[in-house]
């Protein structure tokens, strides 16, 4: 049997969470994963933010092998210089409970659980479904305009409709000219990370976890060597995720590399201290999107094509956190749904997949496009070195206890500014964080 | 204690596929020509993660794609045309494979 409902390119978040849609519905459809097995080549940073993976797996919580690692209960957003941090905190007991707003996930364990459900539904409804890992697709199969499936080595496979969910290396969406084939580098960066082992126990003392709660910490300005960009510090079941995401344009114009970079940032006095005694398990690296919204291609379908997740652009970046898994989730759920639409309908035709865009502008796109404001904000210098400079001047100033006379917080925080810039740029900047943030 | 201090060490820790094949195929091909003649700043060199792409004393660029990690940094970095990129074929190339991710 060479013919499916669907056929999805890819099986990260995206493509699993299509995959899991059409399989409870009874379709029949093929996943082609390149990977030895689903999450073999995938990185993130890595939360997944949001409620979505409770849409796809209801009452995941509730399993002790749920794939995630921890869930979200306490954020930190730290401005760093080379010597001080000044840190925002927020935990909430709220945030740790079901239905959390955010995971930890390392994608190699996640994607294979995610995986797993799709195995269990397609055993589950008896379809002709199948996922198959270690087969790389080389082109789509078109006739006319229209895509009818996919070419990989010496092998065809033909389908309704294609759905590409194949990340943001997207050279499929490329070949089909929905995006050019170069991309430039100003709407991308690269993220490089360690995973670093701890014992559970002291892993929970030191970061005041129990059992399955969590922190997210992220870091600006010394974090990236003041370059655009940001670090961050997950943790995870046993282990940390630490790293940073660097504009690419700003590492080619600074010439910095991302390793260095890292380096740094592990050896800043606040990360060593949270460090100290862990084992680095693995180093891993990928692109990943600014948040810009140029990074979309010009359409995310045509006729009998869709293209979910990353591969479509779906990234934001509203300076609150880099969101791209649940949007994977939730437009990987739309593709489906709409496949499963233009089924009953007997409809592949651009026309009749357009239902997809249409989900995809009153949610995520409209999300994105509310957050350009804020992507245009984290894109200047100011950012990354004016403000963690006097938010770390001002902390050295009115933390400190001495023989001087005290200083009032309001001629501390003039006399930072003065330094580092002028009340002119800082209004600025706060009106455009005022409308952006 | 495993602290890595180089990117050798951090990619010593990084599991590749086919580590045994003796000539594993390219997946990504470079025309250094275009690095070495007319690139004004081989940017790849600076954004490549895994130190693909390093320049020599007589600042000649060399590639390599036995490290790389499939990240895509220089598939977007290069503007000058030097770098065809595509996915490592999963028998015959390289290519990596996540522990963690």
């Amino acid at each position: 049997l060479d013919r499916f409902d669907c056929i999805i390119v890819g099986g990260g978040v995206a493509g699993l969470s299509a995959a899991l849609t059409l399989a409870r519905a009874g379709a029949t459809f093929l996943l082609v994963e390149r990977g030895e097995f689903c999450g073999a080549k995938n990185v993130s940073g890595g939360v997944l933010w949001g409620r979505d993976l409770a849409r796809l797996v209801p009452d995941y919580w509730n399993d002790d092998q749920a794939g995630f690692e921890r869930f979200v209960r306490h954020r930190r957003l730290t401005f760093m210089d080379g010597d001080a941090a000044f840190s925002l905190d927020f935990k909430s007991e709220g945030f740790g409970e079901p239905p959390y707003m955010g995971v930890t996930v390392l994608r190699s364990k996640f994607d294979n659980w995610l995986a797993g459900h799709v195995e269990e539904a397609i055993a589950e409804q008896g379809t002709d479904s199948f996922i198959a890992t270690g087969v790389l697709v080389d082109e789509l199969l078109r006739e006319g305009g229209r895509v009818t499936g996919i070419r990989a080595g010496e092998e065809t496979f033909e389908a309704d409709c294609v759905i590409l969910a194949e990340g943001v290396n997207n050279l499929l969406t490329r070949q089909v000219g929905l995006q050019n084939a170069f991309v430039p580098p100003d709407y991308v960066a690269v993220g490089v990370k360690e995973v670093i082992r701890f014992d559970r126990t002291v892993l929970q003392d030191r970061f005041q976890l129990d059992e399955r709660s969590g922190m997210s910490n992220e870091f600006v300005g010394y974090a990236s060597g003041g370059l655009e960009g940001g670090g961050f510090l997950y943790t995870n079941r046993e282990s940390v995720s630490v790293g940073l995401v660097l504009a690419l344009t700003d590492l080619r114009d600074k010439q910095r590399t991302p390793y260095d970079v890292l380096a740094e940032f592990k050896a800043h006095p606040v990360l060593r201290d949270m460090l100290r005694g862990g084992e680095t398990i693995e180093y891993s690296g990928h692109v990943v999107g600014t948040g810009d919204m140029r990074l979309m291609p010009r359409e995310v379908y045509m006729d009998g094509l869709m293209v979910a997740g990353e591969a479509a652009g779906l990234i934001l970046n509203n300076g609150k956190a880099i969101r791209g898994m649940d949007f994977a989730v939730r437009s990987g759920i739309m593709a489906a749904e709409t496949a499963l639409q233009a089924k009953d309908r007997k409809d592949f035709t651009a026309a009749g997949l357009s239902r997809y865009r249409k989900d995809l502008d009153e949610t995520i796109i409209r999300d994105i496009r509310d957050g350009q404001a804020a992507v245009h904000l984290l894109h200047g210098p100011d950012m990354f070195h004016t403000v963690p400079a006097i938010a770390c001047d001002f902390g050295r100033e009115f933390f400190a206890i001495s023989d001087k006379p005290p200083k009032k917080a309001a001629a501390i925080v003039s006399e930072s500014i003065r330094r580092h810039s002028s009340y002119w740029d800082m209004a600025r900047l706060g009106w455009k964080a005022w409308r952006g943030l | 204690v495993n602290n890595p201090r180089t990117i050798q060490d951090r990619l010593a820790l990084v599991g590749y596929r086919n580590q045994s094949r003796s000539n594993p195929k390219a997946h990504i091909l470079v025309d250094t020509e275009i690095c070495n003649t007319r690139c004004p700043h081989r940017a790849t060199h600076f954004v490549c993660p895994a130190r693909c792409y390093t320049i020599d004393e007589q600042n000649h660029v060399h590639f390599q794609f036995e490290d790389c990690i499939e990240c895509g940094a220089c598939l977007h970095a290069c503007d000058q045309g030097a770098v065809t990129w595509r996915f490592p074929d999963p028998e015959e190339g390289r290519g990596v494979t996540w522990r963690m991710g």
